[in-house]
């Protein structure tokens, strides 16, 4: 019966989800020139600052994801621009993480405890996005991922446009573009919320890693695990959630989890693939491939031949921005400002 | 036990190191020899042997043609030993990956439990005991107990909080708080050491629990240096799906210390 209740919403998420990126699509016209004007995304650093600010606002990073995308399908940003939206929504998805956090701490003595997953996260975004980004714009810039073909794609697509199409068109001519845009950014986030709910409920403590929280792991195990969990839960942070009934005090060590947030970055995009796939559009499957595949050509040479080197780096950068608050706010500061700079400039 | 030797110094200290345990803690010893005169470490052996025969201790010595690695852990798993003990040449960077390592060769091959003497020949008053805090530690506790005993030692129990809160509800305290603390608040590691210190003090040897906070491979190496202890032991995954998932912390602690290391099984 729960099995059923779960094959329900998550037959409910996709069907909203499919409808919410027709409608942002459909919208995508009307906020085009709000783009341009009102938030200036007119290169890649802009539309980078412009996902990081807007997964930060959303406190959702796959949503802005599943938007990049769609803009590039309707020729409302370029590849590029669509590829650094992503990445600044991952960058931005962390710090979703941190400010719960940050909210939490305010209302207990001991400040750092509460910060650290967060902090922790955006660390190793931060320094996997750092190498990933450039890669990625390279490797699309000279086309590597152009010679994929998609032979059912455009066809699939049109078939559930046919669908779809009678749905949208009576709200399309009642509502102006913008607001389908808006309306299809609301559906899409609540499609992410309904897939939480279909998910099934993984319990590693029942596999051989119950240990988890003592023990420590080959760093590519736990690369592995997270990149597996991940694309079974589509969230880092659900992902990273999976690990707290691993103990009973809710801690797991660092050794454990640096490499198991490593493979979640990647295997967290596998919903904005989707979303590509089903907006049928190839430039979108590039730049989502591009960006999976920067991050795993970054991450890979990290957990096999440089892993130690990169765990006492995070570790240190951890234990500095944790130090005292002064660390902290300057370390938020600067979370924060980047992405606004990046728009600004 | 099994004393794996050869004619180079690190092959001598090793002699000597196995000699002065076996006199106190084996009732037979194989002398592994890998030489090919009788002259410096064959000699050092015979009269080696001769010690032990006259302390009651009945030694085989069984000389071999080879590299030293290979014929130790075929002998180790022939006959199955308590404790062999190899000498560390002692390579770094370039030297190791180009020649390999001889000790790592025979930790990760060996059946047994491996001690590897490093550096120059000298007492062992001060044991460091690596614990994870789980059941296995126990048996690393019990194996080091009846070494450090053996030799008068003293033992420190060493555990490492590495780890980092995930939720609100996570126990933070205890991940700051020294072993006295965990000791004193009845947390799941200050029961486990405070247990691992009795059973030191069951054999009779004089221990104390000691915790560290940080990555779990820096603490250790850096307690085993500010410690200045004399050996270092920890323990070894015995089952093939530990090897297969977990980290190999034996064989990186051994390449990162400077003091002798028993690596137990």
């Amino acid at each position: 019966m729960a099995g059923l209740k779960r094959a329900g919403w998550g037959l409910l998420a996709l069907a909203l989800f499919i409808l919410a990126l027709a409608l942002m699509k459909e919208g995508a016209r009307g906020i085009e020139p709000l783009l341009e004007g009102f938030f200036r995304v007119t290169n890649p650093a802009d539309s980078l600052g412009f996902g990081w600010l807007m997964a930060a606002l959303i406190l959702s990073g796959s949503p802005v994801a599943a938007v990049a995308v769609a803009l590039l399908s309707a020729d409302a940003l370029q590849p590029a621009q669509a590829f650094t939206m992503i990445t600044g929504s991952r960058m931005g998805a962390s710090l979703v993480v941190l400010l719960l956090g940050f909210v939490y701490s305010l209302r207990r003595r001991k400040r750092w405890p509460a910060l650290t997953a967060g902090v922790l996260s955006l660390l190793i975004s931060a320094s996997a996005q750092a190498l990933a980004l450039p890669m990625g714009l390279w490797m699309l810039n000279w086309g590597w991922f152009g010679r994929l073909r998609f032979p059912g794609l455009e066809g699939a697509s049109g078939g559930l446009n046919r669908w779809i199409d009678p749905l949208i068109q009576p709200v399309a001519t009642a509502l102006p573009d913008w607001m389908l845009f808006i309306a299809g950014v609301g559906l899409v986030s609540l499609s992410f919320h309904l897939f939480d709910r279909a998910l099934p409920q993984v319990r590693l403590q029942r596999t051989e890693f119950g240990a988890v929280t003592q023990l420590i792991y080959r760093p590519a195990m736990m690369f592995l695990i997270g990149l597996a969990v991940t694309a079974l839960t589509m969230s880092v942070s659900i992902s990273v959630g999976i690990l707290v009934p691993l103990s009973a005090r809710g801690y797991v060590r660092r050794e454990n989890i640096i490499p198991y947030i490593l493979g979640a970055n990647i295997s967290t995009l596998v919903d904005t693939l989707l979303a590509a796939l089903l907006l049928g559009d190839p430039r979108g499957v590039w730049v989502v491939t591009a960006q999976m595949a920067a991050m795993m050509i970054v991450s890979l040479p990290v957990i096999l031949f440089a892993y130690w080197p990169y765990e006492r780096f995070i570790s240190r950068a951890l234990a500095w921005v944790t130090r005292d608050r002064r660390h902290f706010a300057v370390f938020l500061v600067v979370t924060f400002a980047i992405p606004v700079v990046l728009i600004l400039c | 036990m099994l004393l794996a030797v050869n004619d180079t110094p690190y092959g001598s200290r090793a002699l000597s190191v196995g000699a002065l345990l076996a006199q106190r803690a084996a009732s037979a010893v194989d002398i592994l020899l890998v030489a090919a005169g009788d002259e410096g470490i064959g000699l050092q052996a015979r009269q080696t042997a001769a010690d032990l025969e006259a302390a009651g201790i009945a030694v085989t010595l069984q000389p071999r043609a080879g590299r030293l690695a290979h014929e130790t852990v075929c002998q180790a798993r022939t006959v199955p030993y308590d404790l062999v003990v190899v000498g560390s040449r002692g390579r770094r960077g370039l030297n190791r990956l180009l020649l390999g390592s001889l000790a790592l060769h025979v930790v990760a091959h060996c059946p047994a439990s491996v001690l590897v003497v490093k550096g120059a020949a000298r007492s062992f008053d001060r044991f460091l005991i690596c614990s994870a805090a789980g059941p296995s530690s126990e048996h690393v506790i019990r194996f080091a107990g009846h070494l450090a005993r053996a030799l008068a030692a003293s033992a420190t129990v060493l555990h490492v909080m590495s780890q980092l809160p995930l939720c609100e509800t996570a126990a933070t305290d205890d991940l700051l708080a020294p072993a006295e603390e965990l000791i004193r608040r009845r947390s799941p590691e200050g029961v486990h050491l405070e247990r691992m210190v009795r059973l030191l003090h069951g054999v009779g040897v004089e221990a104390r629990a000691l915790v560290r906070h940080g990555l779990v491979l820096d603490e250790i190496v850096a307690e085993a240096r500010e410690g200045q202890h004399d050996l270092l032991a920890v323990g070894a995954h015995t089952t093939p799906i530990g090897e297969a998932l977990l980290e190999d912390l034996a064989a990186d602690i051994l390449l990162a210390v400077r003091s002798s290391v028993l690596v137990v099984r």
